[in-house]
């Protein structure tokens, strides 16, 4: 992974350094707010930490500008631990997470490893469930044959596979599925569900969805 | 010399009169459905060339008896339908055909190939007024059917020209991609087949 710090007293800059740096983790450190966002704007980051109280632009200024550009890398604010204020601010800015002053190294590197361990180990880019496997970024579907699914399907099937033997509402789809869609309603969730279960049926899968028109529907096998 | 002998003549009546009563067939169905049962048919008489280089590949002597019953392929017929339940509504028909019997079944639909090829393929035997080459009266002809969706069609097409075609620069991507693409048109047949479906609930 590669960190970009902003931290604007040399000492503790340095300390944080050289403990992410034995930590395998490539590191980038810059002293200012301004700093953080030209190297923010030319360089690729897994993630960012940043100090808040900086010279010539502080962290959250810093961190609106970053998010203002389009970039959602993630971002650890590191606050004072009276300020309350700041970690709300920090949070409602776009920032990720926050750590308070003084801190602990391993605590730092702690979070830094259970960011690795979301973004690798619990993505949702290859589910399996009984005879059934869905790649998400290929839409692929396979069990004896397979088929390729349309967008809203692997989005669909996805939340199917995730929440498997539970009993969900056409209105709890519509919700994570359809979200912003004014058009969406039990009608479209039921073509949908009926577009799955067929394909399903048609790759021969063990797993089939449960349920009716009007009901909720079940992942099972 | 002919490859089919003295059947020659009675393989194209055979293919006429069959490819004629599935037309009748389809005209019927619209009538009652309102829908056709297939969208279109073709048919063919193996060439003298292909089944004669067929046999030898096989090697099998190049006599009508292996053109007609070692090779079960010499009259083929292709019936390609809109939607995937309409092949086996189709399937069904044949079987009740009285002068029919089902050789073998092959479902390439339910159970793909590994390269995305999809089609159902049967054998049948058809049983005919006048004599077959083992001196049977009434005799026996086999007929090679095939049946696929339009997408299925276009999709084979396209890899039968992959196939003979060897001087492709990248076939590794090729065959991957077709693979996908066969993938993706199974599941639009199987979509629309489920929007038939909903609309003919509604009815």
């Amino acid at each position: 992974m590669k960190i970009l710090l902003a931290e604007d007293e040399p000492q503790l800059n340095h300390v944080i350094t050289v403990a992410l740096q034995s930590a395998k983790y490539d590191v980038d450190s810059v002293f200012n707010g301004q700093e953080a966002v030209n190297a923010a704007s030319k360089n690729a980051y897994d993630a960012m930490i940043f100090d808040i109280m900086m010279p010539v632009m502080d962290g959250i200024t810093a961190l609106k500008k970053i998010r203002e550009q389009g970039n959602k890398t993630y971002v650890m604010m590191l606050t004072a631990k009276s300020e309350v204020d700041d970690k709300v601010t920090g949070l409602e800015s776009g920032a990720d997470d926050y750590l308070t002053k003084p801190f602990s190294l391993k605590e730092l590197i702690a979070r830094l490893h259970s960011l690795e361990r979301r973004s690798e180990n619990y993505s949702t880019e290859n589910l399996q469930y009984g005879d059934l496997k869905l790649n998400v970024s290929d839409q692929e579907l396979v069990a004896h044959n397979s088929i390729r699914l349309a967008n809203k399907e692997t989005e669909l099937l996805q939340y199917f596979l995730l929440n498997s033997d539970k009993d969900l509402s056409a209105q709890e789809l519509i919700t994570h599925i359809w979200k912003n869609d004014p058009e969406a309603n039990s009608e479209l969730v039921w073509l949908y569900v009926s577009y799955l279960k067929q394909k399903l049926a048609s790759i021969q899968s063990e797993v089939k969805i449960l349920g009716e028109k009007g009901g909720s529907f079940r992942l099972t096998k | 010399m002919n490859i089919y002998g003295e059947y020659e003549p009675t393989l194209h009546q055979i293919l006429d009169e069959f490819t004629k009563r599935l037309l009748d067939l389809n005209k019927k169905y619209q009538t009652t459905h309102h829908e056709s049962l297939f969208e279109h048919l073709n048919g063919r008489i193996k060439t003298q060339k292909s089944m004669i280089e067929k046999c030898q590949r096989k090697n099998l002597p190049v006599t009508p008896y292996s053109a007609l019953r070692q090779n079960r392929d010499s009259i083929g017929v292709r019936i390609v339908c809109n939607f995937i339940d309409d092949i086996y509504t189709c399937i069904d028909l044949i079987e009740n055909m009285s002068d029919i019997d089902i050789i073998t079944k092959k479902d390439y639909i339910t159970n793909a190939k590994p390269n995305g090829y999809r089609s159902y393929h049967m054998i049948i035997s058809k049983t005919i007024d006048s004599q077959d080459i083992d001196g049977n009266f009434p005799g026996h002809f086999y007929i090679e059917i095939q049946l696929r969706t339009i997408a299925m069609d276009t999709w084979a097409s396209l890899e039968h020209k992959m196939k003979y075609k060897h001087d492709i620069k990248n076939p590794k991507m090729i065959s991957k991609e077709l693979k996908r693409v066969a993938d993706e048109l199974a599941s639009c047949d199987v979509s629309m087949q489920t929007i038939r479906q909903l609309i003919r609930e509604e009815n």
